[in-house]
């Protein structure tokens, strides 16, 4: 840019970047202006996230326990170390088995739930949900207003293999073989039953994210398909979701981190990782090695890699989004 | 060309902004880390009989008392003493749940507590912090408030937990007894006998079937109580050289053969059936509860904290009593009555706290008898001071059963560290579900508790404790 701007005195009818900012045009207002809404923020920002970032990432290259102030320098040995780590590697393949399965099953069943109070109401008369939708709307919206850990606890109850509320119906139900049966203490449902309940408790949160969408195109539309013969599910797949996939995008990335981190609903169902660290996830491993093992280093280095990790996410969300033909803005 | 020119200089603005965001931290940052660290120590006080460690006139002492089960009342009690002692001094008593995240930054900027109840879920790792730590041998060589030397004074076996490598850097204050757990009154009427063998175990396993009762139970975030009970077991069969074998992580220790043959002894009554199945899946005061208030099964190992947990969730008339833990043959190296005893809530005096004395002399406090009495009295727990549990144990047969645990076992009181000094819980736990469930042979066990062994002895960024 400055190559081309000659360095002898800007040309008549050029302004160039130096005189631009001349003193006489920093008025006050220019003034405070960019203090309040550029320099505090930008301060702020580099403060509380950059800053941290760096820190965490320069201590991922030293043998730092967490507890004295010196350290010494060791290079990538940490890195190197993670990756023979058997325990860690399996939380990896947790955690990138849960940001495979949970957006989709999240999304689509938000996405379905969304349709249906909204467009997937009577073929005759004006386009509008079931009925009584806006109580299956509140209704659905429920768990999102509940803390996490408390899903998480009324959920480690409702599992319990002697007293759960679970077990008891199935048994009630005449299934016998689910007396005492360990929903969260199997290796081939342990998993499983944790996904239903992060499912469970955010798919309310973003069927009201995909209804404000779906309520934003305008209603003339879903009509005109319907006068050209679309069923509920042609509409759904060839007018909703492409008008608004950069809602769907935004969703499933969100859905993604959520599912990356997890660490709140996985400590208070299975703090121990599970069985045979089944439901184990990266940022429970953090969490241990940083402050029970006392290996601050190699937990940096581990949030480091859970970092990358959630880039890399976001990257091929937004290249696949772009492949299949969508703008890359993330819709707010 | 002026017009596109205007968000251009905007974004170099940023990018500028954006350029030294990286840029200037980083150099801040490196001058930073060498930073913190510069202790100041009060100016000492006279060393006499009444101040020992020459803690400063009027000098505070700032103490951080873990708050779980126990509560900070009995520290604040032990700091009335010190300012009493002391006249002038005042003790600040402050209360922590998670001790680990809420001293790391005071322990980085090189201004710890004077002294700190280092214990829960949430302690900090004593392999960590132990170069930073004051050795705490004049504490116990002192005389306490009654004039008497305080080593005297203690248990067997309490001070051999806080040393390593020679230096005794952690006071354990509360002592702990583990045994086998039982209801005396629910025995009584059924006419069983405290199994002494795992064979007797099995036998008696088969009794308890004919009741609709199972034998043995297990919580998910405890399947490693087991394990303790185990380890337990297999160094009263086999002596000495199998604690020290696991303490100091060598190669194949797991495969000796008494705690080969306790493995083998557990997994018959694995097999058997005998333990309350789902273990694996149920919050472990969820399934205590299942032994002290439903008595589905009969039998709980674990620590003598186990009455004071249980507390509002047993029986009345349970009366709740502890066994030594099992041995595999009569013929075994220590008695039956050997016992494994440690003690916990580890107290800590920090090198760079202000008032080192002051944490010392707190720790004096803590040991009197008054303060001795006082905590058990509130908490149905014995502490390392002998002498303090009345006969009727305030009404608690737990607590009347520990201290006979104790007697009867005299000098043979055993204990190991690499547990919690190496933090290898949260890994076993996994290895011991699996296998509590039934779903892993002796062979699996050993083979993963051998490698999670193997992973610390082979990681030579952790600094091993030699145990002799």
């Amino acid at each position: 840019m400055t190559a081309v701007v000659p360095p002898t005195a800007a040309p008549a009818g050029r302004v160039s970047a130096g005189r631009r900012w001349s003193r006489r045009d920093l008025t006050f207002d220019k003034i405070s202006f960019m203090v309040v809404f550029l320099v505090i923020p930008v301060l702020g920002y580099i403060l509380f996230v950059v800053w941290p970032f760096i820190q965490a990432f320069y201590y991922s290259l030293t043998d730092w326990s967490g507890f004295t102030p010196g350290m010494n320098f060791t290079g990538l040995s940490n890195y190197f170390k993670l990756f023979s780590d058997d325990i860690f590697m399996k939380a990896v393949g947790n955690s990138l088995l849960l940001v495979i399965v949970l957006p989709i099953i999240t999304v689509v069943l938000s996405l379905v739930l969304a349709s249906l109070v909204t467009v997937g109401g009577p073929s005759h008369g004006p386009v509008r949900g079931l009925r009584n939708s806006s109580i299956y709307r509140v209704v659905s919206f429920f768990p999102y207003v509940i803390p996490a850990i408390v899903i998480g606890i009324i959920w480690g109850r409702v599992y319990d293999p002697s007293a759960g509320l679970l077990n008891g119906i199935l048994t009630g139900l005449g299934f016998e073989q689910f007396q005492s049966f360990a929903w969260l203490g199997e290796q081939r449902t342990a998993m499983i039953a944790t996904i239903f309940v992060i499912v469970w408790g955010l798919v309310g949160f973003y069927m009201v994210l995909f209804v404000a969408a779906i309520k934003g195109i305008p209603a003339e539309i879903f009509e005109a398909a319907r006068i050209d013969g679309a069923g509920r599910f042609r509409t759904a797949l060839t007018i909703t979701i492409p008008l608004i996939r950069d809602n769907i995008q935004t969703a499933y990335i969100y859905m993604g981190i959520l599912a990356l981190d997890a660490f709140v609903y996985m400590s208070a169902l299975n703090p121990g990782g599970g069985p045979n660290n089944s439901t184990l996830v990266m940022a429970q491993q953090l969490f241990t090695t940083a402050f029970t093992k006392g290996q601050f280093g190699l937990a940096c280095a581990m949030g480091v890699v859970l970092a990358v990790i959630t880039l890399v996410f976001a990257g091929i969300v937004f290249i696949v989004n772009r492949l299949t033909g969508g703008t890359n803005e993330v819709a707010e | 060309m002026s017009i596109t020119e205007k968000p251009l200089q905007r974004r170099q603005f940023l990018r500028g902004a954006l350029l030294a965001a990286v840029f200037i931290p980083a150099t801040g940052m490196l001058a930073s880390c060498v930073g913190g660290g510069g202790s100041t120590t009060a100016p000492g006080g006279t060393v006499s009989a009444k101040n020992p460690f020459g803690m400063a006139a009027k000098s505070t002492v700032d103490a951080v008392i873990f708050k779980g089960g126990y509560g900070i009342d009995y520290a604040t009690f032990a700091g009335k003493i010190v300012e009493k002692t002391q006249v002038g001094s005042t003790v600040k008593v402050t209360a922590a749940t998670n001790i680990a995240q809420t001293l790391q930054p005071r322990f980085v900027g090189g201004n710890p507590p004077d002294v700190i109840d280092n214990s829960g879920a949430n302690l900090i790792g004593i392999n960590t912090i132990r170069a930073q730590l004051e050795d705490l041998t004049p504490v116990i060589e002192a005389k306490n408030l009654e004039g008497k030397v305080i080593k005297d004074t203690l248990y067997a076996g309490v001070i051999e937990p806080g040393t390593f490598d020679g230096k005794f850097v952690q006071l354990n204050y509360v002592l702990t007894v583990y045994a086998m757990w039982y209801s005396a009154s629910l025995f009584e009427t059924n006419g069983w006998t405290v199994p002494t063998t795992y064979d007797e175990a099995l036998a008696l396993g088969a009794k308890a079937k004919a009741q609709g009762k199972y034998l043995f139970g297990w919580g998910k975030e405890a399947a490693t109580y087991y394990q303790t009970m185990a380890i337990g077991s297999a160094i009263k069969e086999g002596g000495d050289e199998v604690r020290l074998a696991l303490e100091n992580l060598k190669e194949g220790c797991w495969s000796l053969k008494p705690i080969q043959d306790v493995f083998t002894g557990l997994k018959k009554i694995i097999d058997a059936g005998y333990m309350q199945p789902g273990g694996a899946g149920t919050q472990f005061t969820a399934a205590q509860a299942q032994w002290s208030n439903d008595e589905k099964f009969i039998l709980y190992p674990s620590g003598g904290w186990i009455e004071n947990e249980m507390k509002t969730q047993t029986k009345a008339g349970f009366k709740m009593t502890g066994a030594p833990e099992l041995t595999v043959t009569t013929g075994s190296k220590l008695p039956q009555k050997a016992l494994h005893s440690t003690a916990g809530e580890g107290y800590i005096v920090p090198s760079q706290g202000k008032n080192v004395a002051g944490g010392k002399e707190f720790l004096r406090a803590m040991l009197s008898h008054d303060a001795a009495v006082n905590f058990a009295k509130t908490t149905f727990s014995s502490t390392i001071v002998k002498g303090t549990i009345p006969a009727d144990g305030f009404g608690s047969t737990a607590l009347v059963s520990q201290v006979k645990l104790l007697e009867g076992a005299g000098s043979d009181v055993f204990s190991w560290n690499f547990v919690d000094l190496y933090g290898l819980n949260t890994d076993q736990l996994v290895v011991w579900n699996t296998f509590l469930q039934g779903d892993s042979s002796v062979a699996q066990l050993t083979s993963g508790l051998q490698s999670i062994s193997d992973k610390v002895r082979n990681d030579s960024s952790v600094k091993k404790v030699t145990v002799t």
